[in-house]
């Protein structure tokens, strides 16, 4: 998929930001790299938010987009907005909903919840026509059983007129027949074929990804409007196991064993956990990255001194200061110190901006 | 005696068979092993369907492509089984377990030759009870077909080890070598199978060919084919890139609604289109020809080849997708000189060069696991040396530069098309069939196309033209409400 649109929504004209960081973020390549710019870009919340698209080669795209003059490209690939990419920028998001609803596909797996909700409006649609003759859509194994299940456990509790009640609630409540259509249009049923993102992006005169986002933005607010219902609904078993954990399991391990045990090293804790004392550094600092300060005892792994020392040496741009810098002013300086130091500063300045 | 017509109609509805299906179930029901070469392509789910409903026993089929499986799996559940399950290489392993660890809940198994390579997956189908073993796509089993797929080799083995179950054959084209192929390397005699061949020939499916003076012409052609031409079609590439570049343009210049559609598309757009096609609100699929089709379409009026087939085979097999419901039907062959060179270039970048072949027999750890590799891995097993497999290849590559020439012979042929297909079938033309409706031989299709069309393609009827601009009206049609 082009990735064009995805610079205007999530650069600005007051930052230069990495475009390969920003792809990587919201796919979900959770690499200590790509999160920590994910804090210094204040993206966190949209980790991994488009979940499963394929970009296209970003460098083709954003080469053109810099001869069109729609944004600054220098030579590490990092994007800053033109005032007319600022123009651009403010098209395209008014074709969204508000961008932070975005933010919930971070969370759930909005995508499968899609797949799982249009296959259900298919069956549920042929169900009312009485037809039992369809081709089903093929959704992969576990979520095949489960829709199935669903169907035969609910198919008696007037699953067509709920379904219609819902989504005609919900797409009042989006207020915008332009959503609602994007909408509607991904779904499939008796007699009705559902487009694809290119065939609405055409009719729309959007770009593929703006329907995509568009898509993950509906679907993500319809499935908070079924978690308000109650637990007995029968829609509530379509949300199962949707949640998906800010931080990663591995990472979490290896957090709690160094929070409930301060007496030990992080080398024992490498060897009980049984992964590479590299690797549980990487697992802290994804923990340290997505916690409150409070939660993560920075002091433990930064040495008192050498914390006085980076204090001295930071400069203005912090996000700039790069690790071979630091080192050339602090010898005894480990990268994970560096990185954690970085971190701190990063939460405490947008702390007080926020 | 079973009356297999009330179990057809008590089934799924049909009142007729379709050439060929009745008398494979026969077979079946006689227990004997049956080859069945149907080259409609439709139907032959049928075939193992309706023998599983009524036998009521099990029915494992081995099939090659894992995209179409999933497919098969809708088909089925299109024509009311609903204990279908797909056993692929695509599956994790809580997947593969849940499915293994429950196979006796399922009728209707799909299965990879892959998977049932595996001795642990093989252990889980040895305790099931296997009324019918299906071979689809059997020809996969010959080294000389363009499919071989060395899999398939195994499967005679497999066989054995399920203690060696009836078993039903099937392909779309085979020639009679290739027949020969798969009985001897499914380890049967040919006394112990009963075939069923049915004829290549498809008299409503009448055969054309272009040769273009480059391609700006072709594409003209192409264009105003597809702009007057009536109902539904396909047009073949031998490119992903090219099919949906095409599309692209065609959609803009015709005014009819042109979809690409191959394997490399993800699984939901993918149905959308095939159903926006059955729906008949898209008018012409850009297909790759290595791709099927997931679903049955009955009234598909042409068949475009852009690109040259790489064999007759193929080709009487891609053409076979038109006039499913015997209506009239039109099928045309684009081509253009450098077309040759392209599909020649496609032959030989199949084959692995000389220095990587030397190397990977140098380094042969680097064959496992490598999709690209499977089939020297396979002679390397073997244990064919680094002369004897090089030997074998330059003979497939000759085998299949010789298939392409007769493609191309086909092209330039200034007799009967028909007769020239039928020839490489041992068929000949059947007497009843009218020299008016045959190929642009006899009847000078090129200058009056347009009257053809007028003539013989049926349009589609316009249906579901209701308006689908309003979310409210869209919402009503999707779910009928009783009050
Ligand atoms: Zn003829």
């Amino acid at each position: 998929m082009n990735s064009a649109d995805l610079f205007f929504i999530f650069c600005d004209d007051q930052q230069f930001r990495r475009a390969k960081a920003i792809k990587n973020i919201l796919i979900g390549r959770r690499t200590v790299s790509n999160l920590y710019w994910a804090l210094e870009y204040n993206l966190l919340d949209y980790v991994d938010s488009l979940h499963g698209i394929n970009f296209d080669d970003i460098d083709h795209t954003l080469h053109r987009l810099q001869q069109q003059k729609l944004l600054l490209l220098d030579d590490q690939m990092r994007v800053k907005l033109t005032t007319s990419g600022m123009m651009k920028r403010q098209q395209i998001l008014s074709k969204l909903l508000p961008l932070k609803y975005l933010k919930i596909a971070s969370q759930y797996d909005v995508s499968r919840f899609l797949q799982r909700f249009v296959f259900a409006t298919q069956i549920v649609s042929e169900y009312s026509y009485s037809n039992r003759k369809y081709y089903p859509q093929s959704i992969s194994f576990f979520e095949d059983q489960l829709i199935k299940k669903w169907f035969i456990q609910n198919k008696g509790q007037q699953l067509p007129e709920l379904f219609h009640q819902l989504l005609t609630d919900f797409l009042n409540w989006v207020n915008r027949d332009d959503l609602a259509t994007i909408l509607v249009e991904s779904l499939s049923g008796h007699h009705f074929s559902g487009k694809t993102e290119e065939q609405i992006s055409n009719q729309q005169q959007v770009s593929p990804l703006v329907i995509q986002i568009c898509w993950r933005q509906l679907y993500s607010c319809l499935l908070l409007e079924i978690f308000k219902k109650k637990v007995n609904e029968p829609l509530t078993a379509l949300t199962t196991n949707l949640r998906r954990p800010i931080i990663s399991n591995s990472s979490r391990q290896t957090y709690d064993l160094f929070i409930h045990h301060p007496e030990e090293s992080t080398a024992i804790i490498a060897s009980k956990r049984r992964i590479k004392i590299t690797t549980v550094y990487e697992h802290l600092i994804e923990a340290a990255i997505f916690l409150p300060i409070s939660q993560f005892p920075f002091q433990r792994l930064i040495n008192p001194q050498i914390m006085d020392k980076l204090e001295f040496n930071q400069p203005a741009l912090l996000g700039e200061w790069s690790y071979r810098d630091a080192v050339n002013k602090i010898p005894q300086l480990q990268f994970f110190e560096f990185r954690l130091y970085q971190i701190l500063r990063r939460k405490q300045v947008n702390g007080k901006s926020t | 005696m079973v009356n297999l017509l009330d179990e057809l109609y008590k089934y799924f509805g049909f009142r007729q068979f379709r050439p060929g299906q009745e008398q494979v179930i026969q077979n079946l029901i006689a227990r004997h092993h049956t080859l069945a070469v149907l080259p409609t392509g439709g139907g032959k789910t049928l075939l193992y369907q309706l023998y599983g409903a009524i036998s009521h026993q099990r029915v494992v089929i081995v099939s090659p492509l894992i995209s179409l499986m999933q497919d098969q799996v809708s088909r089925l559940q299109y024509l009311g089984s609903k204990h279908v399950v797909a056993l692929t290489s695509t599956l994790d392993f809580k997947q593969r377990w849940a499915i293994l660890t429950h196979l006796q809940d399922y009728q209707f198994i799909y299965v990879s030759p892959e998977m049932l390579s595996n001795p642990k997956v093989i252990a889980y189908f040895r305790q099931l009870s296997v009324g019918l073993f299906v071979i689809d796509e059997a020809h996969c089993i010959s080294e000389w077909g363009p499919d071989f797929r060395p899999d398939y080799l195994r499967l005679g083995q497999i066989r054995e080890q399920l203690n060696r179950p009836l078993t039903l054959m099937m392909t779309a084209t085979a020639t009679q070598q290739i027949q020969k192929d798969i009985l001897s390397k499914l380890g049967f005699a040919s006394q112990d199978v009963q075939k069923v061949v049915l004829p290549v020939d498809r008299p409503n499916i009448f055969l054309s060919a272009k040769m273009c003076e480059n391609q700006k012409s072709k594409n003209q052609l192409l264009q105003s084919l597809v702009s007057k031409l009536n109902g539904a079609g396909i047009i073949y590439f031998s490119s992903k890139s090219q099919a949906e570049q095409t599309a692209l343009t065609l959609n803009r210049q015709t005014g009819k609604r042109v979809m690409a559609y191959h394997g490399g598309m993800d699984s939901q757009p993918r149905f959308r289109i095939q159903q926006q096609f059955m729906n008949d609100e898209i008018d012409v699929i850009c297909a790759t020809s290595a791709f099927g089709m997931g679903i049955d379409k009955d009234n598909i009026r042409f068949v475009i080849h852009y690109h040259l087939p790489s064999s007759i085979q193929n080709y009487v097999q891609e053409i076979g997708r038109c006039g499913r419901d015997q209506q009239p039907s039109l099928a045309i062959l684009l081509y253009e000189p450098n077309d040759h060179y392209l599909q020649t270039h496609l032959i030989e970048n199949n084959f692995p060069e000389e220095g990587l072949l030397q190397y990977l027999y140098q380094h042969p750890d680097k064959l496992t696991g490598n999709d690209a590799f499977k089939v020297i891995k396979y002679y390397y097993d073997q244990h064919y040396s680094f002369e004897k497999i090089q030997k074998t290849f330059r003979l497939i590559q000759q085998h299949r530069l010789t298939e392409l020439n007769e493609m191309l012979a086909y092209v330039e042929a200034t007799g009967c098309r028909r007769a020239s297909i039928l020839s490489h079938f041992n068929e000949q033309i059947s007497p009843t069939l009218n020299p008016k409706y045959c190929c642009d031989h006899h009847y000078d299709f090129w200058r009056s196309w347009e009257t053809f069309n007028d003539q013989y393609l049926k349009k589609t009827p316009i249906t579901n033209l209701k308006s689908r601009s309003n979310w409210r009206t869209i919402l009503d049609r999707l779910f009928l409400l009783k009050n």
